[in-house]
């Protein structure tokens, strides 16, 4: 039995780790919505400033996931932990930031060259918490339970224990943010079933 | 000499991120490319390499001259006077 055993969302506004509230957003603090979550965390990361909001998306997503459940990188080895993400507009966000970068300030950045693919993400929470099992970086044309189901069955049935999952929706501004932990055989948790993947992973009524 | 350092390790932390990092925490000497030191990586070279340009006006084009440019601040800082003197 495989069963989703933590999930974390993420609005413009506000951040739920399953299904309550850990941080809301404070308009009059001048850092950015994902800063103030960083700060949060209280953690030591600086690469997170470097990090595009594709990224920081998933890494925050992913530690506060850790937070609640700091079993996560001390129950698996290194390549048991399969990554599998998808959203509909890949790395957009960045790839608009970057054509600003060379058209309108005169040189192209390349810090920010480097986030113009969405799959980037999965290479930073690998390196952040040694994630080396499978991994796939899917850009749908919307939210789609089935291929979370479907592809996370391929991943558990070709050797990985655990699968951290996700739905990442960040362009100009929009956050709709979605990661969520599989599980086999963990008595806790909810049912690793389509239902349960809209509540965890769709951040509204899209699917 | 001392004001062309400061801006230059202004112009490091905002072009490359660093909003751990203040001005003071920089060492003149400190190898920036170190664990020890401020801890770049290789996509903060090319970073560095635009910042040049961009503040400066000078086109870092051979690879030898820009890894022992981007050593320290310090050597930061005496590439760029030799180069506008």
């Amino acid at each position: 039995m495989r069963s989703i055993t933590a999930y974390c969302q993420i609005s413009e506004d506000a951040c739920y780790v399953n299904g309550d509230v850990v941080a809301q957003k404070n308009e009059e603090n001048p850092d950015s919505w994902f800063k103030q979550l960083y700060k949060d965390l209280a953690i030591e990361y600086p690469k997170f400033y470097k990090m595009d909001m594709l990224s920081q998306a998933g890494f925050l997503g992913s530690e506060f996931i850790k937070q609640t459940y700091p079993g996560l990188i001390s129950s698996y080895a290194e390549d048991e932990v399969a990554l599998l993400f998808a959203n509909s507009e890949s790395s957009a966000d960045t790839d608009i930031r970057f054509k600003e970068s060379y058209q309108d300030k005169g040189s192209p950045s390349p810090s920010l060259f480097v986030y113009t693919l969405p799959n980037i993400v999965l290479g930073e929470l690998a390196i952040r918490n040694k994630f080396y099992g499978e991994n796939m970086f899917a850009v749908l044309p919307k939210f789609a339970p089935d291929f979370f189901l479907q592809y996370g069955q391929i991943m558990f049935e070709t050797g990985s224990k655990a699968v951290l999952a996700g739905w990442l929706g960040i362009l100009e501004g929009k956050v709709e943010v979605s990661v969520f932990l599989i599980e086999q055989n963990k008595p806790d948790g909810l049912q690793f079933n389509k239902q349960n993947v809209i509540k965890c992973a769709s951040p509204d009524d899209q699917a | 000499m001392d004001s062309l350092k400061e801006d230059l390790k202004k112009h490091i932390i905002e072009e490359l991120n660093l909003e751990d990092l203040q001005v003071s925490d920089i060492d003149d000497d400190a190898l920036l490319f170190s664990a020890d030191g401020v801890g770049l990586d290789s996509i903060d070279a090319l970073e560095l390499i635009v910042l040049m340009e961009k503040f400066y006006g000078i086109q870092v084009t051979n690879p030898d001259e820009g890894k022992e440019a981007f050593l320290t601040i310090n050597t930061m800082a005496d590439y760029i006077e030799k180069k506008k003197s």
